[in-house]
Order: C-alpha cells, then structure tokens, then sequence
C-alpha cells in the first residue's frame, strides 16, 4: 500500500444559496418518488382496481402491521427469526474465519482447506434443504445450520482473498524490523485483511436472510417466515406484505450496521470509501 | 556482529578474515564487510559477481549505478531480506532499511509505526523524541494515509533511527519526492548521520545528492563496484565549490554520462 498517497482533496463545496436550493430540490425529489408510488398503490387499491384479496393497500398493511404488533404475533415471530439469523451468522463467522486464518497463513492449510471449500461453495445452498431436513429433523437446527452454510462462505473467500493479497513490501518490510510471525499476523496481516472481512460480512449477512426467509417457510412453526406462509394459506395478502416489509427493513438495519462497523473500523482510510458489497 | 556465510562455510570466516581482508577494518568494530558476494536470479546472469566491499563504522558511502545495476539486490543482501549463496557478509546486529516508498502500515498511527515491534512502556515517548527529531512533531497521532511523501519518507526514518541501528541503509529514499522536499530530506539526512554517527549506505542516482552526503561514493556496474571514489570535501557542501564540480565530473563519467 503506497504510504505516501496524498488524499485528493475534497472538492470544495459550491457555496450560494441557487446551489442550496438545488441540492435540497434534489433531496425533495429523491424521497417524493417513492411516496407517489405508495399513494399511487393505495389509490388503485381505494378505487377498486386491483383486488384488495391479490394485493393489499398500504393502509391495510400499516393496520395489520400495528394489530400484529399489538397482540405480541409480530414481536415472538420476528424474535425467533432473529435468534435464529444470529445463532447461524455467528456460525459463519467463526467457521469462515477459523477457515481462512488456517488456509491464508499456511500453504499446508490452503491444500487441506480450500479445495474442498472451494466445491462445496459451488453447490447452492438452498439445495442442501432436503438434506439438512432429514439430518436435522425438524426443529431450530435445519434452520440454523441452512443460514450458517450459506453465510460462511462469502466470510472465508473474501478473509481468505485479503490474506493473501496484503501488500508483500508490508511484510518484507516487518521482516526488517525483526517482528515475530505472531505480531506480524496480529499488526499486519490481521488489520490488512480487515476492509475484506467486512466486505465477506455484508454479503454474508444478506445471504442470511435469503437462507432464514426459505428455511422458515419450507418449514417451520415460528418465525416470520412461517408467519407469511400460515398468511397464505387464509389469503391474508396483508398479513404476508407486513412479513416483506419486516425483510425489508431487516436488510436495510443489518447493512447499516456493517456499513457502521466499516466506518468504525477503517478509520484509516482518508475518505471511507463505501464497500464494493451489493 | 552477525556473520552470514554461505551454507558449509563454517570454517571459512577466519580465512576471509586474515586473508585479503580489507585493510584496517575488522568487522567486529561495527563495520560492513562483503567479500566475493555472487547473486543470480534462476539460471540469469549474475547481478553481482563477486562483489567485494566495506564500510566503515559511522562511514556514509553513496552507492550509484544505472538502473537494473543490482543496488537494490545489494541492499536487500546486507538487510538480510535475500539469502548470501555464494560468498560472505559481515554486518553488525542492529540495522535499519527505508525504502524508496515509506511502507507504513495505513491502520497503524505514525508513532505505533515508529515504535513497531519495540517493547518498553516508553514507547510513546521514545516514539516522539524521535518524531521531533526528524520534523514530525506535529503528526505523530495521523493515519500514513495522510501524510505527504515527505512526512511518510520523516515517519520511515523515524522508524529506522528509533532502533539506534550501526548501518542504517536508505534505497533511494527521496527518488520519488519534489526537488523541495528532496533537499529538506538531504539536510535532515546530513544532521541525523552526524549526531547518530552509524554507517550509512545511501543508494541514490542522484549524483549531487551523493556529492552532498557521503564520505565515499561506490558506482556498481555489471556485478562489482568498479568505482570507489572518496569525496574529501569540508562540509556542508556546496553545489558551486570547485572541488564539488571536479568529482561531479568523475562521478559523472564512470556513470558513463558526460558532462558537456
Ligand atoms: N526477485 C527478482 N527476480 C528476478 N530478477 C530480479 C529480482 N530482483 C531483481 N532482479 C533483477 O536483478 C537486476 C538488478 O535489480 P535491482 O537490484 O533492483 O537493480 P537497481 O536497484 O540497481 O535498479 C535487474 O536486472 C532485475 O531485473
Ligand atoms: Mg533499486
């Protein structure tokens, strides 16, 4: 990493009230889109255009939603759901990070560890479901262990990819100072991998909803995935888009988290640059 | 005093030793001493055939050469960062390289850079000491990556004279600084090696810059020091003194450039 790049200067912000106004119309108008749309949606729930029973207006999702909350369904549904997309990402973590430290720092744990990753990570998940059903029966465990499959392997390909990849002149230049092997994986190779792992993180973390929301409606008795499916079954669209946008929501609060992890960690970084993840 | 020899050569130190031994200087005082050093890459040409040479204690040699000569082949030998396969290297325990790029580590604060890898509870303020000595007083809680290439090239000496190194080597260590910062860098470079008196190896193409600094100034060419000059001049040194301008010329011509 070149250690004498001089961070571009930021560009100077235009000052004038005309670019004020510019910037805040911009604003005004990057939030109005979405709210016509919804008043769009509502009102040709309201005038009778698209059945109410296919799709619910957004009236109706807010009450559902409310009464949900109200008589404690949403609360137990979305906490199992949580605990269960906790209890797998830290899996992942500890098993996506326990694998890379073995096959980053060693050749031997490379040989042993990442060809057989490397097959398995072209197997989609998903289709391991059937399988977990019959290994695992029909409690948390499928669940859990579908999420921390599915999330393990963006953690250990992006640590495993920025391991290897620090700037070898870093390491050279450790060995000079005479620094141990310990403290060098602990000074340098550790924090270097950092920005990477976090990028594993974000992915890791969408890939855990996407693992939760199909275990739980392939089966399941709690969760808000289960929630949506028993929806179904009474065609209560309401109740299942109030499920969506709990996913929605979901996704958007873990991603600032990362992302907030991202600032907090990589303070380093001159200008933080967003992470490459989607 | 390390001695690194080739593998199998135990018992061949005594006889480099009292053979063609390089005049006065017996390594044991703090002085580098190469002697018959061959390196090649693969089954290439050697890049250093053979190459004989010594510094002595608190000496400041120039070494130049075209580019691809092996100077930084040479340097990473006696930093021990490239294996000695044939021949033999006396250096002393405590050195320190600064290379053309300052190498410190973006998530580590300029003083964690400095101190890295020393132990003590004084890191800090050993850190800071030798912060201000270089200039850097005022950066000693800022990320690298804020530093310009002048302050990065601070940092790095810092780093390098914080562990009190004998020889203390520097590979073109202002190559890719400004002419202003180049000169601000020479100076400080000048006032370091005169307190800290260690050996220094300054590789450089820059023949002024050589002129400026060193007791000697060393020209590689195809594998060995085929120039060996001294530069006898008062200092501080002066681009316009006649004496500087006559070894610019020597200098100038083992380089195979010609002044006209
Ligand atoms: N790791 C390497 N592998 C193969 N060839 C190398 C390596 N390092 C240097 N060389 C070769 O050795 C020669 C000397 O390189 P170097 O010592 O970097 O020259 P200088 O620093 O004088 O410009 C060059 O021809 C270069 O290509
Ligand atoms: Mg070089």
């Amino acid at each position: 990493m070149p250690a004498n790049v001089i961070p571009s200067a930021s560009v100077p912000w235009p000052a004038g009230r005309a670019m004020f106004r510019n910037v805040a119309a911009r604003g005004l108008l990057r939030y109005a889109s979405p709210v016509i749309l919804v008043l769009l949606w509502q009102g040709t729930c309201s005038m009778g255009i698209v059945s109410t029973r296919l799709v619910a207006s957004p009236v109706q999702v807010i009450m559902t939603g409310w009464s949900l909350l109200r008589d404690g369904t949403l609360g137990a549904n979305l906490g199992v759901s949580l605990a269960r997309a906790a209890t797998g990402l830290l899996i992942a973590v500890a098993l996506g990070v326990g694998f890379a430290l073995v096959s980053g720092l060693s050749r031997l744990g490379e040989d042993l560890v990442d060809a057989p990753l490397q097959i398995l990570r072209t197997l989609p998940a998903l289709a391991m479901v059937p399988l977990f059903i019959l290994w695992f029966g029909i409690g948390e465990t499928p669940k859990i262990a579908l999420v921390a499959l599915g999330a393990t392997f963006p953690i250990y390909l992006n640590l495993h990819k920025g391991i290897r990849s620090i700037d070898p002149r870093l390491l050279e230049m450790t060995r000079t100072l005479g620094l141990s092997r310990v403290r060098t994986i602990r000074d340098v190779i550790l924090p270097g991998a950092l920005p990477d792992l976090l990028v594993g993180l974000r992915f890791a973390v969408g890939m855990s909803w996407l693992m939760l929301v199909v275990a739980e409606q392939v089966n399941a008795e709690s969760g808000i995935g289960h929630m949506m499916m028993e929806a179904q079954d009474f065609m209560r669209t309401d109740i299942i888009m109030v499920g969506l946008v709990i996913y929605g929501l979901l996704g958007l609060v873990s991603d600032q988290i990362v992302r907030l992890m991202e600032r907090t960690f990589l303070s380093w970084r001159p200008s933080h640059r967003r992470g490459q993840a989607a | 005093m390390a001695t690194i020899a080739p593998t199998g050569a135990g018992g061949m130190n005594a006889v480099f030793m009292t053979d063609r031994m390089h005049d006065a200087i017996a390594p044991r005082d703090g002085g580098v001493a190469v002697h018959g050093l061959t390196r090649r890459f693969g089954h290439g040409p050697a890049v250093l055939d053979g190459l004989d040479l010594t510094i002595a204690p608190g000496e400041f040699v120039a070494l130049l050469g075209h580019s691809g000569s092996g100077k930084s082949t040479l340097l990473r030998t006696l930093a021990g960062l490239d294996p000695v396969h044939e021949g033999t290297l006396f250096r002393p325990d405590a050195v320190s390289v600064v290379f053309q790029d300052g190498r410190l580590l973006p998530w580590k604060r300029v003083w964690e850079n400095v101190v890295l890898g020393q132990a003590g509870a004084d890191r800090r303020d050993r850190a800071l000491a030798v912060l201000e000595e270089v200039g850097l007083g005022h950066r000693v809680d800022a990320w690298p990556l804020t530093l310009s290439g002048g302050e990065a090239q601070r940092a790095a000496l810092a780093r390098a004279l914080v562990r009190r190194p004998a020889f203390l080597m520097l590979d073109e260590p202002f190559a890719a600084l400004d002419a202003l910062a180049r000169l601000k860098m020479q100076r400080l470079v000048a006032r370091l090696w005169a307190r800290h008196a260690c050996a220094v190896l300054l590789v450089t193409h820059d023949v002024d810059e050589a002129l400026l600094l060193a007791d000697r100034a060393i020209v590689l060419d195809h594998g060995r020091i085929r120039t060996d000059l001294a530069i006898p001049l008062d200092r501080p040194r002066h681009h316009a003194d006649p004496g500087f301008i006559h070894l610019r010329g020597v200098l100038l011509d083992a380089l195979g450039v010609h002044d006209d």
